[in-house]
């Protein structure tokens, strides 16, 4: 099949999924949350992936992102227009924050403040109950209410049940899945892939890997931060255990999985681990070991895809901006010249 | 009570300086942030208290025998993970280091139970809990005294090691030029097992410690001890030896401190505040140098 | 007629590792529109110094001061470089290739082009996101430029292809191309000729003669002494991180210290 028709096809067969008979609530569920940990892993996928920067804390993001929704919607009542691009830029702004001073020493360092940070992120989210809640955990968030009243006053829907919140997921997942390719096929794109590369040699092209690195954990940590919002407004219920290590440790299995800097291995990797994730629930305790023990086999996943398919499962078939029209007609010139394009 | 205070933060450090050791040592020699290292300490414990259980063994005899057993996991670890990497980026690595902490600490989890256990007591030689001398007020065990007695004894030993001995010339050599030791004839793979098997052992050495001291150990106990550990090593400068054990004081008692005075609730956040501070203000740590990105 | 104003002046520059002095007082100009050499034996500093003028290293002591070319826009008569990082000494107008080639290995050839003109294109995150009309044009005169110097380089068959299928020679060659898309007014070539054939070193002195046709001004360390001579109008001779000499091929070929330099102490009076 052509390959212009897989993308249409794709959100056709979206689109429809939602109305099918077996499509049940527990089944719009989990296909729900992996679009979300496809939000999630191509958020990651910029550092890591892109930048070539190891990312321990991403999940502190997430969590940032999903206690900014939550609290202002509990104690606020804002509306969506106003919170999620309140989420974003907060998830973005710690992004900087931390980057700033961070991201001109070496890569390790980074991996390892990063990891500190989420773990702060977890303890304040545990010990400042006044505004948390702590452990007990956040609970009466309004779900997604999408307010058009200034339009004409009856235009106020309110999300009841999985369907509604699957298309909002899906828009997100789109919105995401776009801007990524966007990005990724751009001058900012290949100076990311420039500075993974070889810092060196992306300096000798002029590129200021200090202030591009930034932007990429802005972008990064604000990608986070829209996942953790919806997920708020999704599961109306946020407890600071949700936002652990063990969060960021299975999105960044997910990058890994599906091939460093792939954006299709990335959402390709985060139907297979959620799905997997399912199965073993199901089967661990079966075999009388606890659900933890999953991370178990996500542990050897990584080591073994790094050991052996360091490119991932879904290596590139094709250059970033294979899709691109200009590109497209390049290739098209070569051949007709008779030149190797391989 | 802050002499107290000290004491406990002192006894605190000086086992947070002996898992530093691991790390500093590993990333001197091949430059990499073994995640796993927190994840040896706590299958050291475990092993010394399998001996002791299963085996019957003494307390002395089964924690040297979780010392040599934890050199061979972390010898091992190397060959099967590390060392089929050693040209690939350093990202592959550090994420092969990440699944290996997380791989272990669930198969241990597996193997041991996922919940916390105590220290078998009736193991432990009973003087070691009884107090050793009381001074203004301060109280001083066995136990502490032995845990001290043991850490020096240890360092040490080490610093004999790094400074006297061919192998510890080798290390170094590492540390300063991959290429030229191979060049100058060092065997570059014994020398990094050697580094691997001496941090795990002294790691292994640490977790029977901690286990004792708090009467209780679990899977879990790796993570929290190795990030702190971690953030000692990075205090103290990462790669260096002393820095390492400095490192793990102050950061003992600044933990011991901060619980004490300004909120146990965040008695684990002191190290990771300590390690994001030192990384932004003082990169190169207290006795380091600095490891600004290699353009 | 008054002599030209040089494009590069490097002023009495110093540069000390530790306790490791690797250039002492050195100084000399690069005249513009001409090709010269930077030659010397191994360890004599000739990287250390396309570092320092390239902002990679920041010289102990001394000046390094550039006479921006009039195309570049800036009105000032000199400015000073040493200390400025990099991306911004690229962009005022000097590029470089590294000794052990340094190419985006798992980009395409044409990828390693493109991100050459980051430095003379300006789209941001916004244009990116949005594909707004600036944007897309600019993405296809960077696509122009790149192949424009693909060709000129005789690699544009291969633009599609991974940067490391290529062979060594014509990774050399994309490298040069790279540090071409910059726009330099001054390229700095490390050891172009080395791993070469001779058929691929004949190339290359056509390449950089057709460089210098474009008003390109060339400085190239090398050690192949037959192109060096054949080539260079002028050398700049180092060791131990001194100037030694400095002057015309022919004058320098005959230089004592040039010859001891090179075989040693007492060679020159054989």
């Amino acid at each position: 099949m052509p390959k212009k028709f897989l993308l249409p096809l794709f959100l056709a067969v979206a689109l429809v999924f939602p109305l099918l008979p077996f499509a049940n609530d527990y089944v719009l569920h989990v296909v729900t949350l992996v679009m979300v940990y496809m939000v999630l892993a191509m958020g990651l996928n910029v550092l890591p992936g892109f930048c070539g920067l190891l990312d321990l804390g991403f999940v502190g993001f997430y969590g940032v992102g999903a206690y900014t929704a939550g609290l202002l919607t509990v104690h606020y009542g804002v509306s969506l227009w106003i919170m999620v691009p309140a989420a974003v830029l907060n998830g973005a702004l710690w992004g900087v924050v931390l980057g700033a001073p961070t991201l001109r020493l070496s890569g390790d360092y980074f991996a390892i403040v990063t990891f500190g940070f989420a773990e702060l992120v977890v303890l304040f989210l545990t010990n400042e109950i006044w505004l948390t809640r702590g452990p007990l955990g956040l609970p009466g968030i309004d779900p997604v209410s999408v307010d058009l009243s200034f339009l004409n006053p009856a235009w106020i829907y309110e999300f009841e049940g999985e369907r509604p919140y699957f298309y909002l997921g899906l828009a997100m997942l789109a919105l995401v899945y776009v801007t990524m390719r966007r990005l990724e096929d751009s001058r900012l794109g290949r100076a990311w892939l420039a500075i993974r590369e070889d810092q060196l040699a992306a300096a000798s092209c002029g590129v200021n890997i200090y202030a591009y690195k930034i932007i990429a954990f802005g972008i990064s940590a604000g990608v986070g931060a829209l996942a953790g919002c919806f997920f708020a407004r999704w599961t109306l219920f946020l407890s600071p255990d949700m936002f652990k290590f063990w969060e960021s440790f299975l999105i960044l299995c997910m990058v890994v999985l599906g091939g460093l800097g792939n954006i299709h291995g990335a959402m390709v990797g985060a139907a297979i681990l959620i799905a997997l994730g399912e199965v073993l629930r199901v089967v661990l305790p079966q075999l009388g070991l606890p659900n933890e023990a999953r991370f178990l086999v996500y542990g050897l996943i990584m080591i073994f895809i790094m050991r052996f398919k360091p490119k991932g499962f879904f290596p590139k078939i094709a250059a970033a901006g294979e899709a691109n029209p200009l590109i497209k007609r390049l290739r098209a010139q070569l051949e007709q010249h008779g030149g190797t394009s391989r | 009570m802050l002499e107290q205070q000290l004491v406990n933060g002192l006894t605190l450090g000086v086992i947070y300086a002996l898992i530093a050791v691991g790390y500093t040592m590993v990333y001197g020699v091949i430059e990499l942030i073994n995640f796993a290292h927190g994840e040896v300490y706590m299958i050291g414990a475990f092993l010394c208290v399998t001996f002791i259980t299963a085996l019957g063994l003494p307390f002395y005899v089964s924690m040297l025998l979780a010392m040599g057993c934890a050199a061979g996991i972390g010898v091992t670890i190397d060959r099967v993970a590390y060392k089929p990497l050693r040209a690939s980026p350093r990202l592959a690595v550090l994420i092969t280091a990440i699944g290996m902490s997380i791989f272990l600490q669930n198969l241990a989890m597996i193997i041991w139970g996922s919940r916390p256990v105590p220290f078998p007591q009736d193991a432990v030689p009973a003087y070691l809990k009884e107090t050793a001398f009381t001074f203004s007020g301060v109280h001083l065990t066995w136990l502490q005294l032995f845990i001290f007695a043991v850490t020096f004894s240890m360092m040490l030993l080490l610093y004999v090691i790094i400074n006297h001995t061919r192998m510890g010339t080798a290390m170094r050599a590492l540390a300063q030029n991959r290429t030229c030791s191979q060049l100058m004839g060092v065997n570059v793979n014994r020398v990094i097992a050697f580094t691997f098997a001496l941090g795990s052992s002294m790691g292994a050495v640490a977790g029977v410690l901690v286990a004792v001291y708090y009467n209780t150990l679990s899977p879990t106990m790796g993570y929290v001890a190795g990030v702190k550990a971690f953030a000692a090593a990075v205090l103290g400068g990462i790669g260096s030896v002393p820095g390492a054990m400095l490192g793990g004081i102050v950061l003992g008692i600044a933990e011991a401190l901060g619980a004490g005075y300004v909120s146990s609730l965040y008695r684990d956040g002191v190290a990771y505040a300590v390690l994001i501070a030192v990384i932004i203000f003082r990169p190169s740590g207290l006795l380091g140098k600095a490891l600004v990105e290699k353009a | 007629m008054t002599a030209p104003a040089p494009l590069l002046k490097v002023d009495q520059v110093y540069k000390r590792f530790g306790g490791l002095m690797a250039l002492t007082d050195v100084s000399f100009d690069i005249m513009p529109g001409r090709i010269q050499g930077l030659i010397g034996p191994n360890g004599a500093g000739k990287t250390t110094i396309f570092n320092c003028i390239t902002g990679v290293y920041k010289p102990t002591q001394g000046e390094i001061l550039l006479t921006p070319p009039p195309a570049s826009g800036t009105t000032a008569e000199s400015i000073r470089i040493n200390g400025k990082k990099p991306d911004k000494v690229v962009a005022l107008g000097i590029a470089r290739t590294f000794q052990n080639i340094r190419l985006f290995s798992s980009l395409t050839v044409l990828d390693n082009v493109r991100i050459g003109r980051h430095c003379r294109t300006s789209s941001n995150l916004v244009g990116a996101m949005l594909r707004l009309g600036s944007q897309r044009r600019e993405e296809a005169t960077i696509i122009d430029a790149s192949m424009k110097w693909l060709k000129f380089v005789g690699l544009e068959r291969h633009a599609l292809a991974p940067a490391s299928s290529l062979s060594y020679g014509d990774q050399r060659r994309l490298e040069i191309a790279r540090a071409l898309a910059t726009e330099p007014a001054l390229l700095l070539l490390d050891e172009p000729a080395a791993g070469m054939n001779p058929r691929e070193t004949a190339d290359l002195d056509q390449l950089i003669h057709a460089i210098l046709d474009e008003g390109v001004t060339v400085l190239l360390i090398e050690h192949d002494m037959k192109l060096v001579m054949k080539i260079c109008e002028q050398l700049i001779v180092l060791d131990h991180g001194e100037r030694i000499a400095y002057g015309p091929p022919a004058a320098i070929k005959d230089d004592p210290k040039v010859v001891e330099a090179y075989l040693g102490r007492g060679a020159a009076h054989a």
